[in-house]
This record gives structure tokens, C-alpha cells and sequence, in this order.
């Protein structure tokens, strides 16, 4: 357990909430994060949902050609990257994990790189937008196929085991990926070998079209962990200071030692799964609208206000500080330019081999 | 000198790798006490402990998809899937994360790691024990192949597959397994590279190419040649991912007729790419069109395995038809 720290109730009838509806602390702890903390938690999560709205209308203009939005989120998101030691902790994240790779430090330049598939992309241009990944910041390419990842998440947490330095994974993902096997296979080797990792499911109730009691009869996800002998832990997602407490007393309980544990946060996915996707088709707008009455951003700002840390004007300039810094990342990525023809045939392996290279010259 | 056979040479090699470097993990489903079920790992636990030898759960997709998120992490997993049939529920953790991973991340990751795998039939396996796997391994950019047919092969191959800096699929031929000795110095540190192919025996009549278990029915179907005054140049392809083609493109443009054999399905085999690669390559050297001797595009019989695996009689019958060509 780690010192000073409020212990969570694992399987709780409840989400776990410590902000209320209003923005008063509900919490049976004291707040550990100072004043400057909270507003940069703050300012975390609006410049979230501002690059997601920015990139929105970036696909909408057919500057890239694929998002996966992350509006509603934001809360869970943003916990991970603040629970974690940047640089040394690894994390695995999933295709909608927009705002956990900005919080965690990646540049935005380099994310909308990454969707333009132009030079400012670590990843050469290789991949759909919305698959991020950074070796200066230990965050494992994201891969396309539902819950691939979380089974290498998990020999890397034994790695970090093996090698007794106190480091920890965090992986994400879906409610739909806990229908793979892969998350099945993965999260039972982990429980079985006491690796420190942390399971955070974002439980958005869709796995594109399909609904949550399709994809699933168990009541919660956070129920599955009971079975691979680990805590599990159901969270308010759209209550980003419950998701950081939690988030962050299981980083540091697997970095102690103790052990795996599944954190299920429930938030909500504002936008369709995709811009090919039609979300009207399968969900009331009633739905939409009130989980839009929850929003993360909206109760972390009352949160702030009722703590006398926030006003309009300070809104407004840090949303322009914010706006600026984007559009120049969006600049920045646009003008480093499109990927070399030729680097289609680098990194298939560490070397060319001779029937690579004849290919590529084949190109002429 | 001692005589070894090909999973002798794996237990011993895999220690000696594991002893030279730290980074070097074996895991696998049985590999720690019992020491696989083939005893590929044998001893292996008593000397390293079960952190270095780690048993598993009874997850394919567990075990590769862990192993490549050790080698991202800086180790250098060997893991083993108990029969190369059983290789599918992590099929998705070889070709999505394994063979990709340096691709799609600009090469910022990846994942040098070895696959082991018992393959092929002629065992009394049925149906699930007895598969050869490898065309799906060869057809997915990013992974390499491995599959030797003798010990000092699977010794020189497998050393250089764990410190080779990509995923490596690395077939082990069961029926050969025990089958074949070979003399290996005690301090032979030879590697071998991957993609070069052994000549096994020269001549001038027919090009027979071959790989794996497949090796000792052609190497028998060279012996009755002789007998019959027909000079075969056998050559075992050792590497399939990369795989040696001017060793091979060579003979058959001095010798002018091929036989290429191997117990995989037909259809899309390995041999259906050596067989384009020489027609594309040297179409007029040839005397006769290249003949492949293959498994049918069939699963795997239990009733009729020596019927379906290419035996030296198909395979003389093959070489007859190049000759009369």
C-alpha cells in the first residue's frame, strides 16, 4: 500500500467517484495534488478535447483520412499519463488514446504527423491515423488488431519483474477487447506471474455498433478480474480525479510488488466509433446528450471554481494559449513534408535483405 | 567430439546461449521441470531457475505475444510452441506484433526473439501433431524462417537465430529429431548465417532441393540414384525467410532439371516460390520443368501419413519424369 494514500474498495457496487455532480470534493481523503497540479490536470484535459475537435474537422477537410475521437475520454486518459513515471514506466495504448499520449508528452506536432503521414512521424508513415507510438517516451506502437498489444504489455511488465527496477506497464483499451482471447491469455499469464501492470479498461458501452450487454453478461468489467486473481476496481471515467486516484494507487501497488490489477473506468465516446461510422444508427441522441451532461472537463472546472482556482477569464486565455500552440503543431507537421517513396522498404527487417532491395529498385 | 542428435544439440545449444547472455530466456508450455516434451530444454531449470526458464500457462497467444514484449524490453526470449500445429491462437501475436512491429514503428521497436516449434509428420502424430506450418510464416513480411535437418545445422542456425536482431520462426523436423547424429566438437561455436543453403551432396544429373524432415526421404531418393547411375545435387535450403537463391538458381542452371520436395501442402508451398524463382530466373538452362513432390492439399491423414508425405519412390518417379522430359 503505498504511504498517505486513500485504499480503494475493489469490486464495488459503485463506480468510485470523489468529484460530485456539482464539483464538490466527495472524497474521504485529502486532496494530495497542490493548486498548480490541478490546473495543469485541467488544462491536460481541454487541450484534449480541443485536438480532438481540431482533428475532427482536419478529416472533415480531408487533410487525414481516419480519427477515432476521444471526446469523453479525456478523464481516464489523462490519469494514466499523470500516474506514471514519464520515460521509465512503458505504456501500451490503444488507437483512442489521443489524449493519454499528449498528456504523457508526445508532441502534438508529432501526433498529427503520425495521422498525415508526413516526416514529423516517428513511425515513417506506416500506419492509419490514430496509431501512436514513441520510443523516447516508452509508448509501444499501437497495432490495430483488437487487444494484440496487451499480451507483449504484459512480457514486458515480467521483463520489469526480472529486472527488479520498480518500473511498471499500463496498458488500455476497450470493453470490446475483453472479448479477445488475446486479453484473456494476456491477463491471466500477468495474475499468474505477479507482474506489474495495470489493466485500464475505457468502458465506452460500444464496441463500434455493438452494446455493452451484447459484447458481454458479466455486470462489470472490473467482475473479470476476480477470475485471474487480482483486484478489480469500477470507476466514474467522466470523474478524472477518482480515475487519477485509482489509476495511480494501482501504478504504485504494481510497482511495489503487490500485483496486476484491472481498473474499469466508464466514460463515454461522444462521437460516432469512426468517420465512416454512423453512431445515430444505434444510439439515441437522448443518450448522447446525457452523458454529455457529465462531461469530464465540466466537472473538473466546477471542481475548480468551487475551490476558488478558476474563473472565465482565465478559461479564456489558457483555450487561446492552447489554440495557438495546436495550430502551430498542425503547421509544423503539415510542412516537414511526406514521407520518402524509398523508406517503404526500411524496417521490414534491421537489414535489407537482397530480395527487398531488388524490389525497391524495381520502383524505378 | 561427441555424437549428438538435433534435440540434443537444442538443449545444449539454448544453454550455452543462456549462459553467454543474461538476456536470453527460455519459456514455453512444460519447459521448466519436465524439460519440454521432446526434452528440448532438458536440464535447463536446475541450472537457470524459473525465471529464466519460465513455465507458462497454456496459452500460444500468452507465450508469443509475452515473448515480444521481452524483447522490446530488452531480452531475448526463446519461446517454444509444444507442436508447430499448435502455433495458431498466436498466430495473431507472430504476424500483427512480432513480424510488424519494427515496420510500423519506423523501426523505434522491435522484437528479436525465436519461435521454436516441432513440425512435420511421420511420427504416428495425427492430424495435430504433424503439420508444417511454414508457408503462412514465409508470407508474412518481417519474420524469418528457419527449418535445419541436422544437428550441426539446428546447432550453427538456432545460435544465430537468438542473436539475430528480428523475430525468427525456428521449425524443428520431430522425425528427425532422434533420427540423426552428427559428430559436434564441444567447443564448436560456429554460426551459420541465415539464408545460406548447405549443399549436401554434389552432382551433375538432377537438382533436388529439399528442407527439414523432408531431407531424409530425398537424401534416401539420392542414394538409389546412385545406385541407379544418376548423379543428384542435393541441396538442403536450411533458411527459408531469407532463402538461398543463387546456391540453388546455379545448380539448376548447370544441371538444367529440378526436383523440389517438400511434405507441406502443395498449394502455395514454399517450393510453388523456389519453382517461379527458377523459371522467372534461368527458364532457359532448364531441360525440364522444375517438378515439385509435396504433401496434398489435404489436412493432415493419420491413416495414410506415409502415403502423404513425399517419399523416395514419389520422389524417384519425379526424377524420372525430369529425365525423360
Amino acid at each position: 500500500m503505498i504511504k498517505g494514500s486513500p485504499s480503494f474498495q475493489p469490486f464495488s457496487e459503485k463506480p468510485i467517484s470523489l468529484i460530485g455532480e456539482n464539483g464538490e470534493w466527495t472524497g474521504s481523503f485529502d486532496l494530495t495534488l497542490d493548486d498548480g497540479e490541478l490546473e495543469s490536470f485541467y488544462r491536460d484535459l481541454v487541450a484534449a478535447r480541443v485536438l480532438d475537435e481540431r482533428l475532427v474537422r482536419l478529416q472533415r477537410m480531408g487533410k487525414i483520412s481516419f480519427v477515432a475521437p476521444s471526446s469523453g475520454h479525456e478523464g481516464p486518459q489523462v490519469a494514466v499519463a499523470r500516474s506514471v513515471r514519464k520515460g521509465r514506466d512503458w505504456l501500451y495504448p490503444y488507437y483512442r488514446d489521443t489524449a493519454l499520449v499528449m498528456a504523457l508528452g508526445v508532441p502534438v506536432a508529432e501526433t498529427v504527423g503520425q495521422m498525415m503521414a508526413t516526416r514529423a512521424d516517428p513511425n515513417k508513415g506506416r500506419q492509419m491515423p490514430a496509431h501512436a507510438g514513441s520510443k523516447e517516451l516508452n509508448v509501444f506502437a499501437v497495432a490495430s488488431p483488437i487487444a494484440s498489444h496487451i499480451a507483449p504489455a504484459v512480457g514486458t511488465a515480467i521483463s520489469m519483474k526480472l529486472q527488479g527496477k520498480g518500473d511498471v506497464v499500463v496498458t488500455t483499451f476497450g470493453e470490446g477487447a475483453t472479448s479477445e482471447g488475446d486479453f484473456h491469455a494476456a491477463i491471466n499469464f500477468a495474475g499468474a506471474q505477479g507482474a506489474p501492470i495495470v489493466f485500464v479498461c475505457q468502458n465506452n458501452r460500444y464496441a463500434i455498433s455493438v452494446g455493452y450487454n451484447r459484447q458481454t453478461a458479466a455486470e462489470n468489467i472490473a467482475a473479470k478480474a476476480r477470475a485471474y486473481g487480482m483486484p478489480g476496481y469500477t470507476v466514474d471515467g467522466m470523474d478524472p480525479l477518482a480515475c487519477y486516484y485509482v489509476i495511480r494507487e494501482a501504478v504504485e501497488r504494481a510497482r511495489e510488488g503487490v500485483g496486476p490489477a484491472l481498473v474499469e473506468a466508464n466514460v463515454y465516446r461522444y462521437g460516432p466509433h469512426s468517420p465512416a461510422d454512423d453512431d445515430t444508427r444505434y444510439r439515441p441522441a437522448e443518450e448522447v446528450e446525457s452523458w454529455r451532461k457529465r462531461d469530464p472537463l465540466i466537472r473538473m472546472r466546477r471542481f475548480l471554481e468551487k475551490r476558488g482556482l478558476w474563473d472565465d477569464d482565465q478559461e479564456k486565455k489558457m483555450r487561446e494559449e492552447i489554440d495557438e500552440e495546436q495550430r502551430k503543431a498542425v503547421q509544423q507537421a503539415e510542412a516537414s513534408g511526406k514521407v520518402p517513396r524509398e523508406w517503404m522498404f526500411d524496417d521490414v527487417y534491421s537489414e535489407v535483405p537482397e530480395h527487398l532491395a531488388e524490389q525497391r529498385d524495381s520502383l524505378g | 567430439m561427441t555424437m549428438q542428435t538435433i534435440v540434443q544439440t537444442i538443449a545444449r545449444t539454448l544453454d550455452q546461449e543462456m549462459s553467454q547472455d543474461e538476456r536470453v530466456v527460455v519459456m514455453g508450455e512444460d519447459v521448466g521441470k519436465r524439460g519440454g516434451v521432446f526434452l528440448a530444454t532438458e536440464n535447463l531449470f536446475d541450472k537457470y531457475g524459473p525465471d529464466r526458464v519460465i513455465d507458462t500457462p497454456l496459452s500460444e497467444a500468452a507465450i508469443i505475444g509475452a515473448a515480444v514484449g521481452m524483447a522490446v524490453h530488452g531480452m531475448r526470449p526463446v519461446a517454444e510452441i509444444q507442436f508447430a500445429d499448435y502455433v495458431y491462437p498466436g498466430f495473431d501475436q507472430l504476424v500483427s506484433q512480432a513480424a510488424k512491429l519494427r515496420y510500423r514503428s519506423g523501426g523505434q521497436f522491435s522484437a528479436p526473439m525465436v519461435v521454436r516449434m516441432p513440425a512435420g509428420g511421420g511420427v504416428g502424430g495425427g492430424h495435430h501433431h504433424s503439420q508444417n506450418p511454414e508457408s503462412h510464416f514465409v508470407h508474412t513480411a518481417g519474420l524469418k524462417v528457419v527449418y535445419p535437418s541436422t544437428p550441426i545445422d539446428t546447432r550453427g542456425l538456432l545460435r544465430t537465430a537468438i542473436r539475430d536482431e528480428d523475430p525468427v520462426v525456428f521449425m524443428e523436423p520431430k522425425r528427425l529429431y532422434r533420427a540423426v547424429k552428427e559428430e559436434i566438437p564441444e567447443d564448436d561455436d560456429t554460426l551459420i548465417p541465415l539464408g545460406q543453403a548447405r549443399v549436401r551432396r554434389e552432382g551433375d544429373d538432377v537438382v533436388l532441393v529439399s528442407y527439414g524432415g523432408s531431407m531424409g526421404e530425398t537424401l534416401k531418393a539420392a542414394d538409389e540414384l546412385e545406385r541407379q547411375d544418376v548423379s543428384a545435387h542435393v541441396i538442403d535450403l536450411r533458411s527459408l525467410m531469407p532463402w538461398d537463391r543463387s546456391t540453388v538458381l546455379e545448380a539448376v542452371a548447370r544441371v538444367g532439371r529440378v526436383v523440389l520436395v517438400s511434405e507441406a501442402p502443395r498449394s502455395l508451398g514454399f517450393m510453388s516460390e523456389v519453382s517461379a524463382t527458377i523459371t522467372e530466373q534461368v527458364l532457359d538452362s532448364l531441360l525440364a520443368p522444375p517438378m515439385r513432390v509435396t504433401g496434398f492439399d489435404i489436412p493432415y491423414p493419420f491413416a495414410y501419413d506415409r502415403e502423404y508425405l513425399p517419399g523416395p519412390n514419389r520422389i524417384l518417379a519425379a526424377v524420372q519424369q525430369v529425365l525423360d522430359y
